[in-house]
């Protein structure tokens, strides 16, 4: 990991067009700003986890389906 | 993409995991770039529908038997249920604003039996293309994992 230490209105430039702007030091927490090319997602990395550990489970051990699958229709 | 001479077959693929054991043809391949969360080198997918499991269907990864995810319709679970993707996302999915998309939650079975859909990060396809991604849209936040069913 590069690591830096950066002051309020500093920021970091990554790879083409990736800006990392430091708007506000404060008790509760410091506030970035973000310019990324259109097309690059931007995510807080707590968001991705998530949904990371929802996929992990989701892939997880078979299930005997049937009853299952019963119960959802009968839902309709 | 080359195109096939006229008498010689397409090569099928053959998937074989718990929930199938079909052949497909490479033109269901869907294309995933970035993968999922938890599984970005995984990328080439097809959607199944098999009889036994609908309104469930299978999104199932081409290279070897893993992983292979429920899905349904959100709007089956969640009649409401209305998103939008982002200027990102539809770049990635170069997706024209009409463009029609499908709209796929990942269906989580509990160890108690419980059915929990992935309402927050739905899968988003774009059909025209054949390419498909996970979104996380900040604009509309629906439940991580509603639960659909109870056992009873």
């Amino acid at each position: 990991m590069l690591v830096f230490t950066r002051r309020r209105s500093q920021s970091i430039m990554i790879g083409d067009g990736i800006e990392v702007h430091v708007l506000r030091v404060g008790r509760d927490g410091v506030r970035l700003g973000i310019v990324a090319p259109a097309d690059v997602p931007v995510h807080r990395q707590e968001v991705y986890d998530l949904i990371r550990e929802a996929n992990r489970s989701a892939a997880g051990p078979p299930h005997p389906m049937a009853a299952i699958v019963e119960r959802l229709r009968r839902r309709k | 993409m080359s195109h096939a001479q006229a008498n010689a077959p397409v090569e099928r693929l053959q998937l074989r995991s718990r929930f199938a054991d079909v052949e497909v043809d490479p033109g269901d391949v869907i294309r995933f770039p970035d993968g999922l969360p938890g599984y970005e080198g995984i990328r080439e997918f097809v959607l199944l529908d098999i009889d036994d499991l609908a309104p469930l269907k299978v999104l199932h990864a081409i290279d070897g038997s893993e992983p292979c995810f429920l899905v349904v319709d959100p709007k089956s679970v969640l009649p409401t249920y209305r998103c939008e993707i982002g200027a990102a996302d539809r770049l990635r999915l170069g997706a024209a604003e009409d463009a029609t998309l499908v709209w796929l939650a990942i269906v989580t079975i509990r160890g108690n039996g419980e059915v929990a859909v992935n309402l927050r990060a739905p899968i988003v396809i774009n059909p025209a293309g054949m390419l498909g991604r996970q979104v996380m849209p900040n604009a509309c936040v629906y439940p991580l994992q509603f639960v659909v069913e109870r056992p009873a």
